[in-house]
């Protein structure tokens, strides 16, 4: 039987599977730099403590004052209202319709990728934050005291934005067949809906304790946020070291289900297409075989491959935070799951700039060209004369798209490696202990960078 | 001491697993590449027309909206000419998308795509009306 073909949403062109012997290679620089990471150690943490530097106090007013709050509220505002407006007025194409490209490739695949050089860049622009804050403003003025809200249940932690996420990209990538991911309405509706919850939410438990742990994007593009150099307390804009902040990240309890969400999605997104292509179709075809309706079987079956994903990353983080357990002078169980959960942040984006990093590259020109000139795709506007411009696909080569994914993975494998030993020696001030719990974080890692290169080998297999 | 015979140890052990990676990648492709191929040609004959017509052009055969044996996979090295024919039962306009080429084809009639493969990448040619893929090109560099 035929089934579905599985269309894209935006882009219908896949990268080639990273060729062999590129991928013997990566995974074989992987175990020598774990190697020495191991042998080469250093014996104090040294991301643990940290020092700020305080940008000058005329900057931080200006970026961080009042006005600038307003002025990057209202772009954020602007923002989510054009992209609802332009999927449910916009056309049905796809790759024609501003909404699809600017809500999940430049906000979803961009807030990441730059955050995580630069710090937090949505929370300025975060609609809901500044809807939520306006509103707020406004209670205040009128009633004079501040809105009261329900007490957090400090235990649900960011278990809210983990399951959000996943909701988000099951979303998008399998109810898409024929959902959000390709139909720029549904898309405007699902949005709706999400700004919905979030006012609400935000009205219950106030706006900046949900930004901070139920808020989808807050806190995921806040987690690729930690690693950046930029970042702002007390009004006060302040530049750290490269990923100093992370460290400090996964204190909130499920906070390590988001970055596991985060690798699961990713290697389900990459698999989906390649390595677990047969596996989907087959199952699939034995669901239709039974009587359910075509899509509904694919649905299943890609819910099912999805939520076994996510099992088997959580199943191989748990497994090596089980074994540092049993080096003498471990802290809990609860502890060691939290205190590495942050090491994986590197990890999740090197998984997230690996596979999405082409088609970021290739859809921005589109953005950037006639989605800007044109954004509802109607064929009649041209706004800044680029509406006829089109996606030069010759701007990276297939060696230069291999590279960069072989790289990306290695780079952030060896980033990962460093903050789990750094964390190791806070856990166990003995050397030696610490470098014999990292055997366990170093399993880890070598198996997600390794799953993470052989996803990339069988693309499209 | 103990730390410099850890380290040969390691060293040692990094190297094997390394050789046995790189024989085990390049074996692995082999056979995965292997086994694609015949799947392919499976797909196709047992949807009934063969791929390959007598001047050993590809043809897509497409009926009733959907390609016949499932999406054609055509494989090229860059610099190469591409060349495949699609033959459908139905008017339909055929969209290469990267290449962005687009060809109208009549009902019960055929065209021809020729042109080089100077896009690196897999790109999907689908039947516009229907959003519906019929074959994927794939140009290595």
């Amino acid at each position: 039987m035929s089934f579905l073909p599985l269309a894209h949403a935006l882009s219908a062109r896949e990268d080639l599977p990273v060729p062999a012997w590129l991928f013997a290679w990566g995974a074989s620089i992987v175990l020598v730099v774990s190697f020495f990471a191991l042998a080469a150690g250093w014996r104090s943490p040294r991301f643990e403590q940290w020092r700020r530097h305080p940008l000058g106090a005329g900057l931080s007013r200006v970026l961080l004052g009042l006005p600038a709050q307003i002025v990057c509220g209202l772009i954020g505002v602007f923002l989510l209202g054009f992209a609802v407006y332009a999927g449910l007025e916009g056309t049905e194409a796809p790759d024609r319709n501003f909404a699809l490209t600017f809500l999940f490739v430049t906000c979803w695949l961009g807030f990441p990728f730059f955050s995580a050089i630069f710090g937090d860049l949505f929370r300025p622009f975060n609609p809901w934050r500044a809807i939520g804050r306006a509103v707020g403003g406004g209670f205040r003025a009128i009633a004079g005291q501040r809105p009261a809200h329900l007490a957090y249940p400090e235990e649900l932690g960011r278990w809210p934005a983990a399951v959000g996420l996943l909701a988000v990209v099951w979303l998008e990538v399998v109810y898409g067949a024929g959902g959000i991911g390709q139909d720029p309405h549904a898309a405007a509706v699902a949005t709706l809906l999400y700004s919905l919850y979030t006012l609400a939410m935000m009205a219950a438990f106030g706006v900046e304790e949900w930004c901070e742990r139920g808020e989808v994007f807050s806190v995921y593009f806040g987690m690729f946020g930690r690693l950046g150099i930029f970042g702002a307390r007390d009004g006060r804009l302040e530049r750290r070291p490269p990923l100093a902040a992370a460290t400090s990240w996964a204190t909130i309890p499920g906070s390590v289900a988001v970055v596991l969400a985060s690798i699961a999605t990713t290697s389900f997104d990459g698999a989906a297409e390649g390595a677990l292509k047969d596996p989907i179709t087959n199952l699939a075809e034995w669901f239709a075989d039974q009587g359910l309706g075509l899509t509904a079987s694919i649905r299943l079956t890609e819910t099912i491959f999805m939520l076994l994903c996510v099992a088997l990353v959580a199943v191989v983080y748990l497994l090596g935070v089980r074994g540092m357990r049993t080096v003498p002078g471990a802290p809990s169980f609860a502890k060691l799951r939290s205190g590495f959960a942050h090491t994986l942040i590197p990890i999740a984006l090197a998984y997230l700039v690996a596979h999405y990093f082409s088609l970021f590259v290739f859809q921005e020109q589109a953005q950037f060209g006639y989605l800007l000139s044109d954004p509802l795709g109607t064929g009649t506007t041209d706004l800044f004369g680029t509406a006829n411009s089109g996606i030069d696909f010759k701007v990276l080569s297939a060696n230069t798209i291999w590279y960069v994914q072989v790289t990306t993975l290695v780079v952030g494998h060896a980033i990962g490696l460093m903050l789990a030993h750094d964390r190791a020696l806070v856990y166990w001030p003995d050397y030696r202990r610490a470098t014999a719990s990292q055997y366990w974080m170093l399993a880890v890692m070598v198996a997600f960078t390794c799953f993470g290169l052989y996803l990339l080998s069988v693309a499209n297999g | 001491m103990r730390d410099a015979k850890k380290l040969m140890l390691l060293t040692g052990l990094v190297l094997v697993t390394a050789a046995a990676l790189t024989a085990c990648g390049s074996s692995g492709s082999n056979t995965s590449t292997g086994g694609d191929k015949p799947a392919a040609g499976e797909k196709a004959s047992g949807g009934g027309e063969p791929t390959a017509s007598a001047d050993d052009v590809p043809t897509i055969v497409v009926r009733e909206g959907e390609p016949v044996g499932g999406v054609q996979k055509l494989e090229y090295s860059a610099g190469e000419e591409v060349r495949f024919r699609v033959s459908s039962d139905a008017a339909e306009e055929i969209h290469l998308h990267g290449y962005d080429i687009a060809k109208d084809v009549p009902a019960g009639g055929t065209v021809e795509f020729a042109f080089p493969a100077e896009l690196e990448g897999i790109y999907e040619a689908e039947l516009e009306g229907l959003g519906v893929q019929i074959a994927e090109i794939q140009v290595n560099p």
